[in-house]
């Protein structure tokens, strides 16, 4: 009788794998059609004439730093440098004690003034006003500590423009990503309240003041892991949930926001650690339940570089922060998992979200020691495990393939030896490396889901990740 | 089959898959690398031998008969029409004749599928063409396509075809926002041919339609054809649409006529916020005199973007700063606020701090500066 449940249960949990798999997939399928034709829209486009028309709407890039005295200057720089007619930069530092502010104010030639603060959303308290007296329109608010979606609630607050572009302090943005990004809000203006970016790790990349000079794959296991991870999200997911209008999350470091939508849902929700996907649901049901047309699109050819941890240690940090985050959003919004009336969000994605992101590490670790088992007491022979144990491998190894071919078009990774490299890693980050994952994501399920803390990243700055001489 | 037959031919298809996809990933960079190397040298070969066919024309010479759908050649052609005048355009126009470059792209253009060569033939078309394929185009203002409308509208622009005007006005009611704006860019190419038909567009549908006579009224202010003021003026007298009003309001300031300043100074007493708002900035841009004192009280008006494109525009004139340095003791808070940010704008916060570490600072700046530092109590 136990060898029989063992048994199953080994059988369920595989199961139960290959459909996530078959899922991702076909997603990974789905975006493949809308990134062929997405290539061909970019490569004929004329999106250049969009950088000397007058009808682009101006757009405010917001930065909360908290300690990111490494790489602020160089992101502001390389924000700064952007093609786009007609942006402003507002960082907001909150309450750093790392000098993130004194660095600001020496690089930028920022003076104090006194400018109107509208707290459409409350924050805490502001401490002073900085602009820039340089060629950068830079305006830096000084804030108490409060965590980081405060720090972009004040940012937004003190945004002149209509839009907002929510990013973070360690990255650097590609030359022409406002401008892709925006090409999808003047696609719809009435419609469109967000565009997510491509979020890509600049880690083994030469990047030189403000610049990506060369992209590269990290040296580090851990950051070449994460480059992989990256490309299955953001080129083999995230297009096809765009497609079907259904995008459930839109990444922190890259989100062109309409500044009114944010007002409309009271803005970030401070101490949630997931306070992107939170925003990004919270948008999805006011719109639906108040029957307000609207889109949330995803843009992969805007392309944001950004440092991932590189140690064992910070991604731990990371993961477990992320997930406690995903586990608040799916208590937060049960009553959208699999209801009609969210549509295929609530169907299809949200409800994939919650049977495969946030369902998986459980039944992942329970496969690990039942299957296992179930072999030891002689429930299962040895070529059932050897067969699950290729399929579940394959399979995910599948998934990692079809994201590195749909890189293709981006030329990113054009030598043979990045691509190698990325092969190899597909191969072998089944064996370690994802085990370390889950266990870390079961472990999140047990602590606190809210804090007003910075996630503890221990920056190098964007100018130091290059590959190590 | 049972379950374990099933699990083998699992796990080989999952691995032949596999296999290929690796293959592929590998072989498919090196092909694509080739690829992108020997485009290049064909598109240079053609500079080349372009370059000395205009310099000293020899029509026995043979250029190949696959050049027509070659995309280095047409790059090559892109490349170098924008360098050559006179009689070595005739020659470039005999060369891409003869070698049936435009019937090839427009065969292309006539399919209905795939949409890839299509979008490649209407930019060529666009690029390229002359005036006898301004029909063609003409009819592809209409495509389902609409990167192909776009690249049609370009191309019938870069030849300046009139009739096409009309055409692309009509079509400002029936457009994706995105190809509106595309539209808008490219009547900017025709200048003044554009505004009446433009301003005949705004009269006959302003009642009826918005977004449309919004866009056109935009692309008049665009334009700069002053001759258009009058009709602007009587648009945004007998519009009710704010929308509308908004864009009237927008291109009478990009035009700077002060003979929209009666009109302007009645919509700066509107309930709308919006239109009060734009108001502020056109009468900025307008750069009369006799706008000042209405800019002035704009900054005590009970809407922040008011009082801030208030300041904003009284701080492009000498007079106007005096008033905003005013503002800064005015009883009242917001219009304080609002002076001191179009201060710091156009740098007197920066200037009235120098002035006072040299020691020739004034009143006001002294008085800037102390509100500056003063505790930041900023609530508009």
């Amino acid at each position: 009788m136990i060898l029989e449940a063992f048994r199953w249960i080994g059988y369920a949990t595989i199961l139960y794998f290959v459909v996530m798999q078959l899922y991702l997939f076909a997603l990974a399928v789905y975006s493949g059609f809308v990134l062929r034709r997405n290539y061909h829209m970019r490569r004929f486009g004329r999106i250049n004439e969009m950088l000397s028309s007058q009808t682009s709407p101006p757009i405010s890039i917001v930065i909360p730093a908290y300690n990111e005295v490494a790489g602020i200057v160089d992101s502001v720089r390389s924000m700064s440098i952007v093609s786009y007619p007609r942006f402003e930069i507002v960082v907001c530092n909150d309450g750093s004690i790392d000098g993130t502010l004194e660095t600001l104010i020496e690089a930028f030639n920022l003076t104090q003034v006194r400018i109107p603060y509208r707290p459409d959303i409350e924050t805490a308290p502001i401490r002073a006003i900085y602009r820039g007296r340089g060629a950068v329109d830079i305006t830096v608010i000084d804030k108490e500590n409060g965590g980081r979606a405060d720090a972009l609630n004040a940012a937004i607050n003190a945004a002149r423009y209509p839009y907002v572009l929510c990013t973070d302090a360690d990255v650097v943005l590609d030359g022409k990503a406002l401008v892709r990004g925006m090409q999808r809000v003047v696609e719809d203006r009435e419609r469109t309240i967000c565009v997510g970016g491509n979020i890509r790790p600049i880690n083994g990349s030469n990047v030189g003041l403000g610049h990506l000079i060369t992209p590269g794959v990290p040296r580090g296991m851990i950051a070449r892991m994460q480059v992989l991870e990256y490309l299955r999200t953001f080129l083999a997911t995230r297009p096809a949930w765009s497609a079907l209008s259904a995008l459930p999350l839109v990444s922190g470091a890259f989100g062109i926001w309409k500044r009114s939508a944010i007002f409309d849902v009271g803005g970030y929700q401070p101490g949630h650690l997931g306070e992107d996907l939170d925003l990004t649901m919270r948008m999805h049901r006011y719109h639906i339940d108040n029957a307000i047309p609207y889109r949330i699109v995803y843009e992969p050819s805007a392309v944001l570089w950004t440092e991932v941890p590189d140690t064992v240690r910070v991604l731990r940090r990371q993961r477990i922060r992320w997930h406690r985050g995903l586990i608040t959003a799916i208590r937060d919004f049960r009553s959208m998992t699999f209801n009609p009336r969210y549509g295929t969000l609530g169907m299809v994605t949200w409800a994939a979200f919650f049977l495969f992101e946030f369902l998986a590490p459980f039944l992942e670790a329970i496969g690990w020691v039942v299957v296992p088992t179930a072999y030891f007491l002689g429930a299962l022979d040895t070529e059932t495990l050897i067969l699950m144990i290729l399929l579940a491998l394959g399979a995910g190894l599948m998934n990692s393939l079809v994201a590195l071919w749909l890189d293709e078009p981006y030329g990113f990774f054009n030598r043979p030896i990045d691509t190698s490299r990325l092969i190899v890693i597909a191969l072998i980050e089944n064996f370690g490396l994802r085990q370390m994952t889950v266990y870390w994501r079961v472990r999140a399920a047990f602590g606190a889901r809210k804090t007003h803390a910075w996630g503890n990243m221990e920056r190098r700055g964007v100018a130091n990740l290059g590959i190590e001489a | 089959m049972n379950g374990i037959d099933f699990g083998r031919v699992a796990v080989l298809v999952v691995f032949v898959f596999n296999g290929l996809l690796m293959l592929s990933l590998i072989v498919g960079k090196g092909v694509h690398r080739r690829r992108i190397k020997s485009h290049e040298r064909r598109r240079v070969a053609y500079l080349t031998l372009l370059s000395r066919q205009l310099a000293a024309p020899d029509r026995s010479v043979e250029m190949g008969s696959s050049i027509a759908g070659d995309p280095a050649f047409l790059d090559a052609l892109i490349d170098i029409r924008t360098s050559v005048v006179g009689s070595e355009s005739d020659e470039l126009s005999w060369i891409v004749g003869r070698h049936g470059v435009m019937e090839t792209y427009a065969r292309r253009l006539e399919r209905r599928f795939p949409v890839t060569p299509r979008l490649n033939a209407a930019v060529a078309l666009a690029e390229v063409a002359d005036e006898s394929w301004a029909p063609l185009l003409m009819d592809h203002l209409g495509d389902r396509e609409p990167e192909i409308r776009i690249q049609a509208a370009r191309g019938l622009a870069r030849v300046k075809w009139t009739p096409a005007i009309d055409a692309i006005v009509e079509r400002f009611g029936v457009e994706t926002p995105w190809v509106r704006t595309r539209f808008e860019d490219t009547l900017l190419t025709f200048g003044s041919k554009a505004t009446w038909p433009l301003v005949a567009y705004v009269r006959v549908n302003h009642k009826f339609d918005s977004l449309g006579p919004a866009a056109a009224i935009r692309t008049i202010g665009r334009i700069g054809d002053r001759d258009a003021v009058q009709s602007l003026i009587a648009i945004l007298q007998s519009s009710q649409d704010p929308e509308i009003q908004i864009a009237a309001i927008e291109a009478l300031g990009i035009l700077g006529v002060p003979l929209a300043m009666p009109s302007l100074e009645r919509t700066f007493l509107s309930d709308d916020w919006r239109l009060r708002a734009k108001t502020a900035t056109a009468l900025a841009m307008i750069a009369e005199r006799e706008a000042i004192p209405i800019l002035t009280t704009g900054l005590e008006d009970p809407n922040w973007w008011v009082r801030r494109n208030s300041a904003a525009g009284l701080a492009r004139h000498r007079e106007g700063i005096r008033n905003l340095h005013k503002a800064i003791q005015s009883t009242d808070p917001f219009a304080r606020d609002a002076a001191a940010e179009a201060l710091a704008d156009v740098g007197e916060v920066i200037a009235a701090r120098e002035r006072i570490d040299a020691g020739s600072a004034t009143v006001d700046d002294v008085e800037l500066i102390r509100f500056i530092e003063s505790e930041l109590a900023v609530k508009a």
